[in-house]
């Protein structure tokens, strides 16, 4: 009983003293409050990960009723007409300025020969640099112009007075569940803290660990009656602490409150699992805290990690896209299972034993790393 | 200005790197490996969509339309099922992320010239993937209503089907891709990763220069000796932008051998833009490491200053008109942006200083005002 209390007043003792060292840092508050507020709110109020407002410009070779009527299908969300070119031939120019991603050259006599019953072709031109956005920019406009031609030839062929398309068609119908307006704030906003939740469980028990190696201190605490897993644990636990409760601040306040996320889920399911993510995590930067000596050497195996776990785990792009054997990598990603079960809880009202694949994994992952820190770290130092 | 003293400072920092054999070979692994890392599992497709369909008719004409989606390369057909509920079951455990269901009398009323409807459930959390998911569901429905439609006209007016086709179509769309024909997606991934790698790990190699001396206290050596700010700053960063541009050297090299990009431009006008780019990412580092006291708050402010921005403020993932407001102005004001021009105008639309003098002159402002800053806010005479 005794023991059991010393253990618990040395592993309080330690806590507070990371709390208070890292409290003290008044620029690393600032900004770590900045990350986990402003910094999710730009992104999730500013960027889309979709199509949207492709820059277009128009070379009317006809300035006809039917040419106009074509053109000004072409809008948002997905093109903005961003000007008119008075010459066939600057189209190339202003595509390989950047001006515009898509030109769309309507020629001459192209409602005359529309009212004749021929055919004619209006010719697009698209910056494929980004080849996603240019399939899906050039897609757009095919199907804008295959409806504009269908609607014509309805009234032509005399299918249906007013040019509504009828017959045996399809009626397409979607329903979007999840996010039925698609608001890429409930997306980004989430990515967003998911990513700095990462960064600084990642980073800041990893760098109290290398900052007592580089200064020597280590060996005051070698020397007192702390165990090495009292040492490790106390740093993970203090962060810990901390990143959960910004996390709950960023949750409540901007995800919740400024952007009106609908939480499907129990929140504090959410806050549940984003501890068991942030002490997963925070096993991996020890491991990297054991391999180096100075926060130079950290901090260069840190972003060896943690950018390929940012960029590949699926947060910004979809992951089915990826080849197999680097899906398979990216099962030893925690964040891999913490992106399913955040989104999970959040908009899909998941509960704990749905999610108990991504809570396997995530402590299958953290016991190792765990493992692995604290052995690297007795072997080191006993 | 004291050339030899700025050598000096250079030696000294050179040897401090290259004796730290860990840190020296990490600084040219790190860029590599995230290149080949990003390089083959960074890709912005939407492919493979893992999707199911519900046919209510089962008939000859539904079973044509379904496999429609079985053979598109864009989704992963898992089966057929009766069972709805399990499917939007499934989609809440990504095991699915779409599902199509074929109403009953498709064929029927179809066949006696009378629309039909099919409904898709999407998975909405990624909405990017749903948006795009939904347009290939629009043009494969497009597609298939056209030839019900022709088929129906050479029925009931005895023309041909080629006849009724061209007639329903009397405007046909000739599409040109431009810079990258054949939409490799490699080819347009490959060259915007040389600014996202250069964005992220220069800052990194230089944000602990400063910050370390100060937290060691071997600061107070230069604070006493005769080096100026000025010498001090330039002798401090020249290796690690000289380190920069032999890493971007060997991006070039990945990107377009391994990668296949295509290289179209001129290669002295691109390494000259690439030094200049790096002087401004190593700025940052310089700026954070002067700014910051210690080495960990320096190390998470580079993180949160470069790896996010790098991301999505940057134009490689998002393009730069599909950020709005704030997120515009945050592009706007980071170099990564006009790099990406001056990479996706070098390596695929093969075009120079001629057309991007803009870019580089914002780059070079932008490294000159970032070493400023670093200037005015270091001092030889700390307050503390």
């Amino acid at each position: 009983m005794k023991t059991l209390r010393i253990w618990f007043t040395r592993m309080r003792v330690m806590t507070s003293k990371e709390l208070m060292q890292l409290l003290r840092d008044t620029v690393l508050i600032i900004f770590t409050i900045y990350a986990f507020t402003l910094d999710i709110y730009w992104a999730g109020s500013g960027v889309s990960l979709s199509l949207n407002n492709a820059a277009l410009m128009v070379f009317d070779g006809d300035s006809s009723h039917a040419s106009r009527e074509l053109t000004s299908r072409f809008r948002e969300p997905y093109f903005q007409n961003v000007g008119s070119l008075s010459h066939s031939r600057d189209t190339n120019d202003v595509l390989d300025e950047g001006q515009a991603m898509v030109t769309l050259d309507i020629p001459e006599g192209f409602e005359k020969s529309l009212l004749r019953g021929e055919q004619s072709t209006v010719q697009m031109q698209v910056d494929t640099t980004n080849t996603v956005l240019g399939l899906l920019a050039s897609s757009y406009g095919q199907q804008i112009v295959g409806r504009y031609g269908l609607e014509v030839a309805m009234k032509q062929q005399g299918l249906s007075p007013d040019g509504s398309i009828s017959g045996p068609i399809l009626d397409d119908r979607h329903r979007v569940w999840f996010n039925p307006n698609q608001e890429d704030s409930w997306f980004m906003s989430i990515a967003e803290l998911l990513t700095i939740i990462t960064v600084f469980s990642m980073m800041l028990p990893a760098a109290a660990m290398v900052r007592e190696k580089e200064r020597g201190t280590i060996e005051q605490l070698l020397v007192s009656p702390l165990s090495g897993f009292q040492v490790m644990f106390s740093k993970v636990l203090a962060m810990t602490l901390v990143i959960v409760l910004l996390t709950s601040i960023s949750l409540f306040l901007v995800i919740g409150g400024l952007f009106g996320v609908p939480f499907k889920g129990n929140p504090w399911l959410f806050l549940a699992l984003a501890t068991l993510y942030v002490f997963t995590t925070s096993g991996l930067g020890l491991v990297i805290a054991t391999f180096s000596r100075n926060m130079a050497q950290a901090g260069m195996l840190i972003i060896l990690l943690i950018a390929p776990m940012i960029f590949l785990s699926g947060a910004w792009t979809p992951p089915e896209a990826m080849p197999t054997v680097m899906r398979w990598l990216m099962l030893v990603s925690p964040l891999h299972y913490f992106i399913d079960a955040g989104y999970g809880v959040l908009l899909k009202g998941a509960t704990l034993s749905v999610l108990a694949p991504q809570l396997a994994g995530m402590c299958i992952l953290g016991g190792l790393n765990f493992a692995l820190g604290l052995w690297r770290f007795r072997r080191q130092f006993a | 200005m004291n050339l030899y003293r700025i050598q000096a400072v250079i030696s000294k920092e050179w040897r401090e790197i290259v004796r730290d054999r860990l840190f020296l070979s990490l600084a040219f692994v790190v860029p590599a490996m995230l290149m080949l890392l990003f390089g083959f599992g960074l890709s912005l497709d939407v492919e493979n969509i893992p999707f199911a369909i519900v046919d209510r008719d089962g008939t000859q004409l539904s079973r044509d339309y379904a496999s429609r989606y079985t053979s598109s390369r864009y989704f992963d057909f898992q089966g057929y099922s009766q069972d709805e509920a399990l499917l939007s079951e499934k989609l809440s455990t990504n095991e699915l992320r779409a599902y199509i269901v074929i109403p009953e009398d498709f064929e029927k009323n179809l066949l006696a010239g009378k629309p039909a409807s099919v409904q898709s459930i999407l998975d909405g959390t990624f909405p990017a993937r749903a948006t795009t998911s939904k347009g290939y569901i629009t043009a494969i429905n497009t597609a298939y209503s056209s030839e019900l439609l022709a088929s129906y006209l050479s029925r009931t007016r005895g023309v041909s089907t080629a006849e009724a086709t061209a007639a329903l179509s009397p405007v046909s769309v000739s599409v040109r891709y431009l810079y990258n024909q054949s939409l490799l997606s490699t080819w347009s991934i490959a060259p915007k990763l040389i600014m996202v790698i250069l964005m992220v790990s220069p800052p990194f190699l230089t944000a602990l220069g400063v910050v370390r001396e100060k937290e060691r206290g071997s600061i107070y050596n230069i604070y006493a000796s005769t080096v100026s700010r000025g010498e001090f700053l330039i002798g401090k960063i020249t290796p690690y932008v000289l380190m920069s541009v032999v890493n971007s050297i060997i991006l070039w090299l990945l990107a377009t051998f391994l990668f296949g990009a295509p290289f179209k431009g001129d290669f002295l006008f691109f390494l000259l833009a690439t030094a200049i780019y790096v002087m401004c990412t190593t700025g940052i580092g310089l700026v954070i490491s002067v700014l910051v006291e210690t080495q960990v708050a320096a190390m998470v402010v580079t993180a949160i200053a470069t790896v996010v921005p790098a991301a999505l403020y940057s134009g490689v993932l998002v393009p730069i008109p599909s950020l709005s407001g704030q997120a515009q102005v945050i592009a706007h004001a980071l170099p990564a942006m006009y790099y990406t021009n001056i990479l996706t105008g070098t390596f695929l639309k093969g075009i120079g200083l001629a057309d991007l003098w803009q870019d580089v002159l914002i780059l070079t402002i932008y490294a000159a005002g970032l070493f400023l800053v670093g200037y005015g806010l270091f001092s030889k005479r700390p307050r503390s």
